[in-house]
Formats: structure tokens, C-alpha cells, sequence
């Protein structure tokens, strides 16, 4: 490889030109914030994580009412405790993950740690998704099954709701479940590959070049 | 952070700065991304300064972080115009006379170099630093024999490109 030995005697032999960077400036440089992606992974992260906590908390006054009255307290408490133990073990996760990025770490090293970091936020995402929508079916099966008393508990506070006969009503309640179910679901999947492929893009496919070295 | 820390990773890293220099100059293509780099780097540096113990030189754990920096944390910025400005770009030969051809060889190496992908790059990038492939591997986190393998492979790809 003769070009490639010339080039590497010239970088041998004599010192690529550059401005330098005098003391002062690289002084002011460290005390500026980074902008590295690592930083924009733990906002995301975070952001993300919290999203799924609050929405989780917020239910309406009027389905609280609703669920007490039809019986599914007691089984959804069960459910929220489990939510609650599985939330904490994710952020536990997330946090040794999140301690173990190492920019001194090798090169390889790192980029493992940084999308191991980003999996594990994935898997909550998906667990939620996944959680939000079994809950739904249950919540719907259970409705579906006391279907008389529902109907008698929703348009006893709603007029718009008590216009229609029951044939109608459970149709058209179901199938509003469901396309908003869906919409939500698709939604939150397209944002979620959205973000993820604007950060990780680059990353992945580094990765993946030096994964191949090692075949 | 205590003055002394301060004075002593900014002296250092003013010494050295040559080498986060040369990588800004083969991960970026202008001088704006250079900059930018150059301070994602330093920060990086900087940050991961306390943990610098001094048992290996100064200069050989920058290699390191600088790349790490370069190839995995260092995010370009989209708005910006991707220009492959290999005039501005290309390997300075000092006021010395040498022969157009072997200058344009360098010129045609250089930009070679520059458009292999990232990692790639720094497998490269070690070489021409002479590092040996001990010191490669121990940076990019792959085996010795692997890391000789992939150089032989690449050297193999820059000759097709400029001897197509």
C-alpha cells in the first residue's frame, strides 16, 4: 500500500498545521455545557419515563366513579401495585445502565452501554403499551360481561349517552374503544421509532461495523 | 472544581491539542463543525479529566476519549450544508519542494481516508499515529488479530478506490 505508507511518513515526519487554540479558550471551553447525544439519550429517557408515570396517574373523575361502582376497584388495585414495582425496577435498571456510560470506556464498550441504556427505556415503552392495552381488553371483557349494569350506571349521569337503546350503545362504545385504542398505540409507536432513529442511527450502525470486525 | 485540576488538564490539553485537531479535521468538513467538535471534545476531556491517573501519558488516553467523542457522541448538526471540501481539507505539505504527483497522491490518500466510515476511519486514523495494534485494539474495544485483519481489509479498499 504505497500511498497509504507515504501518507503515513508525512504525518510522521512533520506536524499538520492548525490554528492553535490558546489557554484562554480552551479554558472558557470547559466551562461550557456539552451537547454530546448522550446528554439529548437521558433527557429523551427521562422524558419518556415520566410520561408513562403520568399518564398512568391520570385517570378522570368519572371512570373512577364507574370502576367503584362496577366492582373493578379491587382487581385494578392489584394491578397498580404491580405497575408501581415494575416502574421502580425499570428506573433502577435505567439508572446502572446510565452509570456505566463511560466516555473513557473503549470505543466499542461505550456504544454497548449507550444503546443498552436506550433498550432498556424501549422495553419500558413497550411494557406500557403492552400493560395499557391488556388492561383495556380486561377492562372492556369485564364491561362486556356486566354489560346491563354498565349501560344503567352510564346513562343514569348522561343524557347523550341514555338517548341510545342498548343495542346501539354497546357497539358503538366497543368499537370507540377500540379505534381509539389503536390511534393512541400507532401513534406513540411512530413518534417512539422517530425519536429513536434520529438519535441512534449513527450509533447503530457504528455498532454493528464493529461487531463485523469481530466474525 | 479546584483551580490546580484546571490548570493542569487545560496546559496539558493545549500541549496536545494537535491530536484532537487532526481528529476534527478527518471527522468534519468545515471549519464551523471542526470548532464545534474541537469543543464537544474538550468538554468530554475535561469531564473525564478526575479520572486520569497519570499511569499512562496524557496524550495516549486522549486518544481514546477524543475518539469516542468523534465516532459515537458527537452529534452533526443537520442544518448544516455537507460539503466535501478536500482542498481546505487535505493533507498540508509544508513550503518544502516536493513533486506535484507525490502531493496529489497524498491529496487523493487523504480524501480516501476521509471517506471511509467512522470506524473505520479510526482504525486508520491509529495506524497513521503509529500505534501499534495492541494500542488499537485496546482503544476500539476489538481483538489484536481483528483489529489487523480489518486494517488489511481497509488497506485493500483505499487501494480500490484509488486504483479503480
Amino acid at each position: 500500500m504505497d500511498e497509504l505508507e507515504l501518507l503515513k511518513a508525512k504525518w510522521q515526519e512533520r506536524e499538520q498545521e492548525f490554528p492553535a487554540v490558546s489557554y484562554k479558550d480552551i479554558y472558557k471551553m470547559i466551562l461550557k455545557k456539552s451537547s454530546s447525544i448522550v446528554k439529548w439519550i437521558f433527557v429523551i429517557s427521562i422524558a419518556e419515563i415520566l410520561f408513562w408515570i403520568v399518564l398512568g396517574l391520570l385517570t378522570p373523575e368519572t371512570n373512577k366513579a364507574l370502576i367503584q361502582n362496577i366492582g373493578l376497584q379491587s382487581i385494578l388495585n392489584v394491578i397498580y401495585i404491580f405497575h408501581y414495582v415494575i416502574i421502580a425496577v425499570f428506573l433502577v435498571l435505567f439508572y446502572l445502565n446510565w452509570k456505566n456510560i463511560q466516555v473513557t470506556d473503549t470505543v466499542k464498550t461505550l456504544m454497548r452501554n449507550i444503546l443498552k441504556t436506550r433498550k432498556t427505556v424501549k422495553y419500558f415503552v413497550i411494557y406500557n403499551v403492552a400493560g395499557t392495552a391488556l388492561v383495556l381488553i380486561f377492562v372492556n371483557l369485564y364491561f362486556y360481561a356486566n354489560k346491563e349494569e354498565l349501560y344503567s350506571l352510564i346513562s343514569k349521569g348522561n343524557e347523550g349517552y341514555a338517548a341510545l337503546p342498548p343495542e346501539n350503545f354497546f357497539p358503538v362504545l366497543f368499537v370507540s374503544f377500540l379505534v381509539v385504542g389503536i390511534v393512541l398505540i400507532a401513534f406513540i409507536l411512530v413518534l417512539y421509532r422517530i425519536i429513536y432513529g434520529i438519535l441512534l442511527k449513527r450509533l447503530k450502525y457504528n455498532y454493528t461495523e464493529l461487531e463485523k470486525m469481530e466474525e | 472544581m479546584n483551580k490546580e485540576l484546571e490548570h493542569s488538564f487545560v496546559t496539558q490539553l493545549e500541549e496536545n491539542q494537535n491530536i484532537v485537531h487532526k481528529i476534527c479535521r478527518l471527522y468534519t468538513n468545515d471549519s464551523d463543525a471542526h470548532n464545534d467538535l474541537f469543543q464537544e471534545i474538550t468538554i468530554q476531556l475535561w469531564r473525564a479529566f478526575p479520572k486520569f491517573r497519570g499511569d499512562s501519558k496524557f496524550s495516549t488516553w486522549m486518544y481514546r476519549v477524543a475518539l469516542n467523542t468523534a465516532i459515537t457522541l458527537y452529534r452533526k448538526s443537520k442544518r448544516r450544508v455537507k460539503t466535501q471540501d478536500f482542498e481546505g481539507v487535505s493533507f498540508k505539505i509544508s513550503a518544502e519542494a516536493y513533486d506535484d504527483t507525490v502531493e496529489e497522491q497524498l491529496k487523493l490518500m487523504y480524501s480516501a481516508v476521509k471517506g471511509l466510515n467512522d470506524v473505520d476511519k479510526a482504525l486508520v486514523f491509529l495506524y497513521l499515529e503509529d500505534k501499534n495494534y495492541r494500542e488499537i485494539s485496546e482503544t476500539l474495544g476489538i481483538s489484536e488479530v481483528n483489529a489487523r485483519v480489518k486494517m488489511n481489509r481497509i488497506k485493500g479498499k483505499l487501494r480500490k478506490i484509488l486504483n479503480p
